[in-house]
């Protein structure tokens, strides 16, 4: 009876195991019959928007050893230490490393070698396609592009943020062995293949971001600055044509070992730094008052107030004086387009203490200072902007030309942008589209308006004021015969531990062509330039040089005079 | 030589016994050779560099169980009579011989053989039927004396004295099975209730106790609980099986299919057999194998119900439950219902000492339906 008993006890288990648990095992026990060696998918590409390469794949190869495989270690490990130019005793370490299932005994080896090795037969050895990231133009958009891990996966930039698209899924390769991982005989190996990562169109265009390099490492070198930058934008969509960090590093030669370099040389300074504008910030000022102007904003000033003539105004007690000492008629009697020919400070305190914090600042955040601008770029500073409720009055009247406010290039460049393109700002973008190997788009990035800044009246009335800075004032050198340049000049000093730092200047320009219709807007900024430090002199020529360039790439013709 | 109460005299006289008891006896015997090679077959290329090693020996030891078993069914189980006594005496030394350095031989922490040249003999398998030649003599000898609790005191210490030896090996699974095989022939023997709860009662706090004294049977206990809390220790040997369980599903992967043999499952073609067995031929493999295994057991039981002779009932009884105790605790180890512990499935289990004596113990009880039958022949002529 009791034996009886038992027998239906464990026969009831057996079925209760090998009918009703049994999935739940074998999906457990899959895991331990099978042995991996991954198959790396195809990273995919980085191309400019009309398909240059500038991040690319070498075709390489992974050698992994299994260890328990291995048949014959010495013999095994000389061939590979000859094929590869590694020490014998390393490889034969790795060879003979029982208890872990494969050791990786190189990786990004070149085709070559790996049908060199793969000629002998060795048994324990195994290849996998591994490829290696290869940048055709080196150090060309550095910071935009970024790199990837030992691992292959994106880590700065593009590579990463976009990784998910570009990355793929890896496959494998899996064979059947016993405990210890020996090959079954007679088991044939499972093929997952791998799908390979989709490619990124930028909106950068190659031959204007080289150009834009070309020129500012010029400048960086004539003027001894510390770093030189640019942004170009297409004001008409925001698309980003070009960004030049310098100095940058080459991508194919990433300096690893150095991360305190790496990381200040792989920033993307244009998105992630902020700097205080100064006077190329007047923009903004103008076009909030213009704006107001034509709305009837009776505290607004006319376009044909002639501003106080003194070279100093004082606010809540303390004097704000021009850059310009206002001797011998300079800077008299100005109206707005005078006061921005000659970058003449007092002219905009009075603006913006004549609009009043409420309605400046309503123009702030239209123009999106103190908000990201939206770039698909990870890293974006909001830069700084005092809360509307502590400023004061001497802080509105500094905003109003530029300082006591912190912003990224990119933030002015768009703003900029918004400001004479008919006032709409449009999100920032570095990436066009996503597309797969046989060219069909997977995904789409269409221009996205964020909002309005002014009326297309008040952008043109600007428009002909910056104009005229090219022509007639402090962007002279910015000007190119027939092709309507616009733009303004900025020279800002540093602040370093709260303190005005002596001798230190951000010398800037930001301007556009044709003021009409602006196509081409580029911001260029010289970080502590020696010697010369304003940007009329510094920044303004190598914006005229980045427009001749683009002139000269785009075959664009002279404007009817 | 006249012996009117025996009717069992020569060979001339007995029968043609139980002849499909001797043959499922065989079968499963068989099987169980064809079993071990394929659990052992990789594992014995790998260590042995030869796929027959195991094959080879469960065969040598096939063909001499099936010799002890037809030599020993010709014997009149009456001789064994006399030799209880001297059989259990000879199995408790071969079991102390066991402790002796040089004699003794250790495996996975555990000294549980001893060698003679190239021959090891594991002598728990001889003392079992030892116990259950002493006690079917014992009794038999007396009957009467069962019913005072006195009387059953000498089965009591030949079967402690037993179990103590072969607990210091230790082998707490073997130590197990003859226990139930004792509490099984007390009861067998037709025990008063009284005396089997003195019996049983300390041996339910004996369990708890000795388990507590080794540690390695608390881990062993805690990992059967939950295998997966220690899956590369304790749990490993029960995870193992209940994949290849789990591997097997209802029709099982076929047989020499096995995939957990690929050294996964240790002990693949010993103890954990019917785990091997269980992948390769699925539940209703299982089912049928138990089916038998019942067969067998109900067969020899049925022997021992005919038999007329109460020493002859004892003997078969003894050596059935042996058999079927034995099976049964090999499948709820396999399956996991009890703490995984060394002991082989009787007739299948790669393991030659096992084989060649449960085989010759087949045999006594073959050798008894023989005379069983003669028994009823000789009723009907008288």
């Amino acid at each position: 009876m009791a034996i009886t008993f038992l027998f239906c006890l464990f026969l009831g288990r057996f079925f209760y195991i090998q009918a009703i648990w049994e999935d739940d095992l074998n999906l457990r026990a899959v895991d331990q019959w099978t042995r991996e060696i991954p198959v790396v998918a195809g990273r995919g590409k980085v191309v400019d928007r009309n398909g240059e390469v500038l991040a690319d794949n070498r075709t390489a190869y992974s050698i992994y050893a299994r260890a328990n495989a291995v048949s014959d270690a010495e013999k095994s490990a000389a061939l590979l230490a000859e094929a590869l130019g590694v020490p014998y005793e390393n490889i034969y370490e790795k060879l003979t490393e029982k208890g872990r299932s494969e050791v990786t005994v190189a990786r990004r080896t070149a085709k070559e070698v790996v049908l060199s090795i793969e000629a002998h037969d060795l048994g324990g050895i195994y290849f996998a396609q591994d490829d290696a990231r290869y940048y055709p133009h080196g150090a060309l958009a550095s910071q935009v592009i970024g790199f990837t891990s030992y691992d292959g996966s994106g880590t700065t930039g593009i590579e990463r943020g976009y990784d998910s698209y570009l990355a793929g899924k890896n496959g494998e390769v899996l064979s059947e062995t016993d405990l210890v991982g020996v090959d079954l005989e007679g088991a044939v190996a499972a093929y997952v293949p791998a799908t390979d990562g989709l490619n990124v169109r930028l909106t950068v265009d190659y031959r204007v971001q080289a150009l834009a390099e070309e020129t500012m490492a010029r400048v960086l070198a004539s003027s001894g600055a510390k770093a030189a930058r640019a942004i170009v934008l297409d004001p008409s969509d925001f698309s980003v044509l070009a960004m030049v960090n310098l100095p940058s590093y080459d991508l194919n030669d990433i300096p690893r070992d150095d991360i305190a370099s790496l990381n200040a040389l792989s920033r993307n300074s244009l998105v992630s730094d902020i700097y205080e504008p100064g006077s190329t910030f007047k923009i903004v000022t103008a076009a909030a008052n213009i704006e107001e102007g034509l709305r009837g904003n009776s505290a607004a000033l006319p376009l044909n107030y002639v501003f106080s003539s003194s070279r100093t105004r004082t606010v809540d007690g303390s004097a704000i004086r021009c850059w310009s000492d206002h001797k011998n008629g300079k800077h008299a009697n100005q109206t707005l387009a005078e006061a921005l020919n000659n970058s003449c400070n007092p002219c905009f305190v009075d603006i913006a203490l004549a609009l009043g914090k409420d309605t400046f600042y309503d123009y702030l955040k239209a123009f999106r200072f103190g908000q990201a601008t939206g770039i698909d770029f990870s890293g974006e500073s909001i830069g700084m902007l005092l809360p509307e409720s502590t400023v004061k009055n001497g802080d509105l009247a500094r905003i109003g030309f530029g300082q006591t406010v912190a912003v990224t290039p990119l933030q002015l460049a768009c703003a900029a942008a918004a400001a004479v393109n008919g006032g709409y700002y449009y999100a920032p973008r570095l990436v066009r589209e996503i597309y797969s190997a046989d060219g069909i788009t997977r995904f789409q990035i269409k221009p996205k308006l964020l909002g309005r800044t002014v009326s297309e009246q008040t952008s043109s009335i600007l428009s002909s004021m910056l104009e005229g800075v090219v022509r007639d004032g402090s962007g002279k050198k910015a000007y190119l015969e027939g092709y309507r340049v616009a733009g303004k000049t900025g020279t800002a000093q540093k602040y370093e531990d709260g303190h005005i730092a002596q001798g230190k200047y951000i010398s800037s320009f930001v301007g556009y062509f044709p003021a009409n219709a602006p196509k081409y807007l580029a911001l260029v900024i010289v970080d502590e330039p020696q010697g010369s430090y304003y940007g009329s002199t510094v920044a303004a020529p190598c914006a005229a040089e980045i427009f001749q360039g683009i002139i000269d790439i785009m075959k664009i013709e002279r404007a009817e005079a | 030589m006249k012996r009117p109460n025996n009717p069992l005299r020569s060979k001339e006289r007995a029968g043609k016994g139980d002849l499909l008891f001797l043959a499922a006896v065989i079968l499963l015997a068989a099987y169980g050779v064809v079993c071990v090679y394929s659990a052992s077959c990789y594992n014995a290329e790998v260590q042995y560099g030869d796929a027959l090693y195991f094959f080879k020996k469960q065969l040598i030891g096939f063909l001499l169980g099936l010799a002890a078993m037809v030599g020993i069914s010709f014997v009149s189980y009456e001789k064994f009579r006399r030799a209880g006594l001297s059989a259990l005496l000879v199995s408790l030394v071969l079991l102390g011989l066991v402790f002796i350095p040089g004699v003794g031989r250790s495996n996975y922490g555990a000294t549980r053989w001893i060698g003679v040249g190239p021959v090891t003999i594991q002598p728990s398998e001889l003392a079992k039927y030892a116990f259950v030649l002493f006690t079917a003599g014992y009794f038999a000898k007396n009957p009467a004396r069962m019913r005072r609790f006195s009387g059953i005191l000498p089965v009591l210490g030949a079967g402690l004295s037993i179990c103590v030896l072969i607990m210091l090996e230790p082998n707490m699974s073997v130590t197990m099975c003859v226990g139930a095989l004792m509490i099984g022939m007390i009861f067998l023997g037709g025990a008063s209730w009284k005396s089997l709860a003195a019996i049983c009662i300390p041996v339910l706090f004996a369990v708890p106790a000795l388990i507590l004294a080794e540690p390695y049977r608390l881990q062993r206990l805690s990992a059967f609980m939950d295998p997966w809390a220690s899956p590369r220790e304790e749990g490993y040997q029960l995870i193992q099986s209940l994949y290849a369980l789990g591997n097997g599903k209802l029709f099982g992967v076929g047989l020499f299919h096995s995939r957990q043999k690929y050294r996964f499952l240790p002990f693949s073609e010993s103890d954990f057999i019917l785990s091997v067995i269980g992948e390769e031929t699925g539940f209703f493999g299982v089912l049928l194998l138990f089916l038998v295994i019942g067969f067998v057991v109900w067969r020899g039981f049925r022997i021992a119900n005919r038999c007329e002779n109460f020493y002859g009932y004892m003997l078969v009884c003894g050596i059935m439950l042996a058999f079927a105790v034995q099976s049964a605790l090999n499948a709820l180890v396999v399956s996991g219902c009890i703490p995984p512990t060394g002991l082989p499935l009787p007739l299948i289990s790669a393991g030659n000492t096992s084989l060649i004596v449960t085989m010759a113990g087949m045999g006594i009880v073959y050798g008894v339906s023989r005379h069983n039958g003669q028994a009823k022949i000789h009723r009907i002529y008288k």
